[in-house]
């Protein structure tokens, strides 16, 4: 190979697999006769860098430009995992302060409600997202694809490997033994588990004295849970992308996600109302919002930005399908 | 056919891709051409050296939007000629174009005197 035909092949790996796929071999040809014309421009390079990143962001449904619904749909995913995690570590919290006493404040009893209800939504209507991806996963493995078998079984290991990590740090939950009035709102189970699966969701990593006296086996499952999570939304989302899913399908999940988002930001405001509240109040012990919890919130609120705006994205592009369909 | 208004306004939608458009849109009038051919012809008549990158998305946008169309390759290479909604929006987007720049100049006439 050229050290012409190298740099060109360097150049185009700017650019997102599905746009290469479509122009990668014409784009290194003009790169070619580029190249041999003019062989030093930085200007060219930034050029191509700049065009490559705005065709990563279009590719992934993060700009005005169409993407594939597979890929605007495993990005959307990605932003509500992100919000979902986060939510699940703040509400948590007040739960298990709840294990040990009522707050004594209408403000955290009123976002407490909010949240929850919120949160079950979101539950409920991701469960109503996984049921027919899972099918579909299931007859690939039936069929034996293995295109879709690999990243599906990757993304099984990882779930299994945090619901067991789960299951088992649960055991540590600071709730158990109290005996406040949350078994009403978030049942104990259910909250010890959020507060295990959400551990590396800590202020601690910014004190890493106190850190350091925390058991290995801890802060191992701090570090590598949210790499499994990573990995968990990296094979779901190729998995989602080599699905051929109908298009009836993506109209449905696409509804779901804007039903998420929806509950979603009612969640947030629920947020809202204890951190501003609480701020400006005398709230006590977990039920005291600290730094950690303002930095989820303005992530939440940034990774809801991002799941409304692909939700936006995927609904235009759906309608536009159904009408040049329609004729 | 469409409109020549609702033509125009297809090449405005491209935002500051409408320059480098007008550009690829105009060196395909007389023809189909490949990128390489593309920014050599356009450099030649407007003395703009279109890079790459800025080529290629003002391409794919033209594609996606109808105004072009992709011909079987060549050699590897790609040639582009333009489709009849294309030479529409062209037409369209050059004599709003023409309109702006005789209004320029007969006011710059009549102010300042003629050139």
């Amino acid at each position: 190979m050229s050290a012409g035909a190298r740099r060109a092949g360097r150049l185009l790996r700017w650019y997102p697999r599905s746009w290469r796929d479509r122009y990668g071999e014409e784009f290194t040809e003009l790169l070619l006769d580029e190249l041999a014309s003019r062989p030093r421009d930085w200007r060219r390079g930034a050029d191509i860098a700049l065009h490559g990143l705005l065709a990563r962001l279009a590719s992934a449904g993060l700009t005005s430009r169409e993407q594939p619904a597979p890929a605007g749909m495993a990005a959307m995913a990605g932003a509500l995992a992100v919000f979902c995690t986060l939510g699940a570590a703040m509400l948590a919290q007040l739960a298990t302060g709840w294990q040990w006493a009522s707050p004594g404040s209408a403000t955290v009893t009123a976002a407490t409600v909010i949240m929850t209800l919120a949160a079950a939504c979101v539950a409920v209507l991701g469960l109503g997202a996984v049921v027919p991806v899972g099918w579909r996963v299931l007859a690939a493995f039936r069929r034996r694809d293995p295109r879709v078998m690999r990243p599906a079984a990757i993304a099984a290991a990882c779930a299994a490997a945090l619901v067991t990590g789960a299951r088992h740090f649960q055991n540590g939950w600071p709730g158990t033994g109290g005996t406040g009035a949350s078994h009403h709102l978030v049942p104990g189970g259910m909250a010890a588990f959020s507060w295990a699966s959400t551990l590396s969701v800590s202020s601690f990593w910014a004190h890493p004295a106190l850190l350091a006296r925390f058991p290995a086996a801890e802060l191992t499952w701090m570090a590598v849970s949210p790499a499994a999570g990573i990995a968990l939304l990296v094979a779901a989302a190729v998995t989602v992308r080599r699905l051929s899913l109908p298009a009836r399908l993506v109209r449905y999940l696409t509804r779901l996600a804007r039903l998420t988002t929806g509950s979603a930001m009612i969640f947030l405001c629920g947020a809202v109302i204890w951190l501003a509240g609480e701020r400006a109040g005398a709230g006590a012990g977990l039920f005291r919002p600290g730094l950690v919890d303002g930095a989820e919130l303005l992530v939440m609120g940034l990774a809801l930005t991002v799941a409304l705006r692909l939700a936006r994205t995927l609904s235009r592009a759906l309608g536009r399908s159904a009408a040049v369909a329609g004729g | 056919m469409p409109d020549s208004s609702e033509a125009s306004s297809s090449l405005v939608t491209f935002g500051r891709y409408a320059g480098p458009a007008t550009l690829i849109l105009s060196s395909l009038a007389d023809g189909a051409k490949h990128g390489y051919a593309l920014t050599k012809d356009i450099e030649q008549f407007s003395g703009v050296r279109l890079a790459p990158g800025t080529l290629y998305e003002a391409l794919s946008r033209l594609e996606g939007q109808g105004l072009i169309e992709a011909l079987p390759s060549e050699d590897r290479r790609r040639p582009y000629q333009l489709t009849a909604s294309g030479a529409e929006a062209l037409r369209a987007h050059l004599a709003d174009q023409r309109r702006v720049a005789d209004i320029g100049l007969r006011r710059l006439s009549r102010s300042w005197g003629p050139a």
